[in-house]
């Protein structure tokens, strides 16, 4: 029998057709790049990947690479790849950056995404929590971190001193500011070490403002107010610095400028940080423990770093990396990661997996010093204006580390210099 | 039509030379047309606009970015007075030393090799460690100060008093690159016939007389180009202050080229970062040309 050529063409074209038709019903493979800073080989990341995993097999054709970026560079390397028109899917946002990233447009709304979902309950993150990260209706970022500043101490360096402990002082109802500096002070007289070091010995240098607001605060005061009103001169704030002014020159218990002081390596008494900074502490070679905020003249002020995920609107994979966010962030994973990085899920804060999450630190102090200051902190302050702001006040910050300096007077210049940018 | 392969044919042998030529130096041609020329010329351009690097806006401005500059400010008069000092501070200090150096160290004695290795062994070490191992030596009370104070002086806190901290980063970065400059020297020096200082000492010169008046004006072409390099290094120091002071004490050492990286990324306005960068290429131009119209009344011999 003679086939007609024509047929052959004809079943080639069908063929095609039907090919064709089956790759565009199946999803075409995807690979998610996600931005964050921290290690790629940290315990967090593995984790992640993990979740990435099971994500994966529930949805085959979405695969997600984590690329760590270092939190120095982190916000001009994603700027930097967003200008270059290869934008990351999603990634990490830090709160002191948020109204810059979320007034700038180039982040994708999750409202419509998480809203549709009835399982993902977004009722379930307090209003609080999504402040920074909404305009509107539309929600640009999903906070999985928000992590309250806290007290780390040097056991060992109190009991060289003889001075009370945190949680002796805190069991007499005596744990406020007040003699959180004269602790200090008893340490630097007592011992070797230094009583107090800033957050991450960065006061100087490098990031004051995590130091700096839980101290302000605790007096009452605050950098600006959330409307945009400077607040660096009120007589509340100016306490606040003249607080570390003191400790800096008249106690001298404070880590003063120019002095390289590890309070990780055993070079002083105290330092306030975060929930993160414990595992530095894993193989630390004295006895230390953690202590929430001092209690501030104005009653107890607990402050809150935090960061959200969020996706990046010019994404090739917009709706993939959307609902790959939301997979991350629903209940079950949020407890997940809670280990790590605190909640700001309700459900997740008030059940056993923040408490008995991280097994360097008691579940009675993950209470009072971790899951209770998320209940009640307020958000470390943010602006879109942020870096510019940074540039004046640093400066004049360095004129307030002087043995002498007049705060008042520098804390005015401090509002004069920024109450235009921020009223922008 | 002709083929490219005839064309190539019956060409001259001089315009075959002058392709193979132009073929030879292609790659480096497209390579500076691509990643310097063309990044100067955007530069000009992004300085007529506001534009930032977050939101993506771009609107053309013209001249606003300067009249910001010049008028408005406050941080730009202290950023270029801080690197005109910088740059005088760095400059003579490391080319004095530099020529020292290599004075002593083309000497035929025992043990120079050692010496030389020991003064360029800065130029090859990490900047990130150089510049961390000085600030735990020049703390406050700690390291340098300690030494000091062992001797009765009560040193100062190096990093954090402004004029102290300014003239730290100065001479840290001296005697980081010192050992590049001495070299030049050195082979410099070592390339001076010796029958002129022979001549002049057996006409009775002193060690003085040799040195400015024989060897001196013999290095003056050296000397030049080491110093438009060095002055225009001197501006772009930038690791160095990022990691020792971070521009600080209240921006006692925020120089011109750390500002522009500030504006560009932290603030990310790329528009105002890039006028920056042009009244910086523009210094360096005019330092440039200066130099080199100079050359004319201080150097001899030049071939």
């Amino acid at each position: 029998m003679r086939v007609p050529k024509g047929f052959f063409v004809s079943i080639l074209c069908v063929f095609v057709l039907l090919m064709g038709v089956s790759v565009s019903a199946q999803d075409e493979p995807v690979t998610l790049r996600y931005t964050l800073w921290i290690a790629a080989d940290s315990p967090q990341v593995a984790l992640f990947n993990e979740l990435a995993a099971e994500y994966n097999a529930q949805n085959p054709n979405v695969t997600v690479a984590f690329e760590s970026i270092p939190f120095a560079d982190y916000q001009s390397d994603v700027t930097l790849q967003l200008a270059g028109n290869n934008p990351p899917d999603a990634g990490w946002i830090v709160e002191g950056a948020a109204r810059s990233w979320v007034e700038s447009g180039v982040l994708a709304d999750l409202a419509p995404a998480l809203t549709a979902d009835e399982s993902y309950n977004l009722a379930d993150f307090s209003e609080s929590s999504l402040e920074l990260w909404t305009e509107g209706d539309a929600l640009y970022g999903v906070p999985f971190s928000t992590s309250p500043f806290l007290v780390l101490y040097n056991r060992d360096l109190f009991v060289e001193a003889g001075v009370h402990t945190p949680d002796e002082l805190i069991g007499i109802d005596e744990w406020n500011w007040e003699n959180f500096a004269l602790t200090a002070k008893g340490i630097a007289d007592n011992t070797d070490a230094y009583g107090f070091q800033s957050v991450d010995a960065a006061l100087y240098t490098g990031n004051f403002w995590a130091t700096l607001v839980p101290i302000m605060r605790g007096f009452g005061g605050d950098p600006w107010s959330a409307d945009g009103t400077c607040q660096f001169n009120t007589p509340e704030s100016v306490a606040g610095l003249q607080f570390v002014q003191d400790m800096m020159f008249t106690d001298q218990s404070m880590v003063p400028p120019g002095a390289e002081v590890d309070f990780y390596a055993g070079g002083a008494g105290m330092t306030i940080g975060q929930l993160s900074r414990v595992n530095r502490l894993a193989d630390a070679e004295f006895e230390w423990s953690i202590a929430p905020l001092p209690q501030g003249t104005g009653g107890y002020e607990p402050v809150v770093g935090q960061a959200a995920m969020v996706v990046f609107n010019n994404s090739q994979n917009r709706d993939a990396a959307i609902d790959f966010v939301r997979f991350m962030t629903t209940e079950e994973n949020v407890a997940r990661i809670a280990q790590f990085f605190p909640p700001a899920r309700e459900s997740v804060l008030s059940s056993n997996a923040v408490i008995e999450s991280n097994p360097l630190v008691p579940t009675d102090l993950m209470q009072s010093a971790v899951i209770e200051p998320i209940q009640v902190g307020r958000v470390m302050p943010s602006s879109s204006q942020f870096p510019r702001i940074e540039l004046m006040v640093r400066p004049l910050l360095d004129e307030i580390w002087v043995e002498g300096a007049d705060v008042q007077a520098v804390a005015d210049s401090i509002c004069d210099s920024i109450s235009p940018l921020l009223a922008r | 039509m002709q083929s490219p392969i005839r064309r190539y044919h019956s060409m001259s042998l001089a315009r075959k030379d002058e392709l193979i030529g132009y073929l030879f130096v292609a790659p480096q041609m497209l390579g500076f047309f691509v990643f310097v020329l063309g990044p100067i010329l955007a530069i000009f351009l992004f300085s007529t606009q506001e534009r930032n690097l977050l939101t993506g806006v771009v609107n053309p401005v013209e001249l606003a970015n300067f009249e910001y500059m010049l008028q408005s400010d406050r941080l730009f008069p202290k950023v270029l007075a801080n690197s005109l000092i910088f740059t005088s501070g760095l400059v003579p200090l490391n080319i004095v030393l530099a020529l020292i150096l290599a004075m002593l160290l083309t000497r035929k004695l025992r043990g120079m090799i050692f010496f030389r290795t020991l003064f360029f062994a800065p130029v090859v070490t990490s900047a990130v460690a150089w510049a961390i191992v000085w600030r735990f030596l020049l703390q406050g009370d700690q390291g340098i100060n300690q030494l000091l104070s062992g001797i009765g002086i009560d040193g100062p806190n190096w990093l954090r008093e402004p004029g102290w901290a300014m003239a730290s980063v100065i001479v840290t970065r001296v005697l980081k690159t010192v050992g590049l400059n001495m070299i030049i020297f050195m082979s410099a020096i070592q390339n001076l016939p010796r029958e002129y200082d022979e001549a002049a000492s057996v006409d009775g010169a002193n060690f003085s007389q040799i040195f400015f008046r024989i060897t001196l004006p013999q290095l003056a072409p050296t000397i030049l180009v080491v110093l438009v390099l060095t002055v225009i290094g001197s501006l772009q120091v930038f690791d160095h202050i990022l990691l020792m002071t971070n521009g600080g004490p209240a921006n006692a050492t925020a120089v011109l080229i750390y500002y522009i990286w500030f504006q560009a990324f932290k603030v990310f306005d790329i528009g105002y970062a890039s006028a920056l960068a042009v009244v910086l290429f523009v210094i360096v131009l005019t330092a440039t040309i200066i130099q080199w119209a100079l050359r004319r009344r201080f150097i001899y011999n030049e071939q």
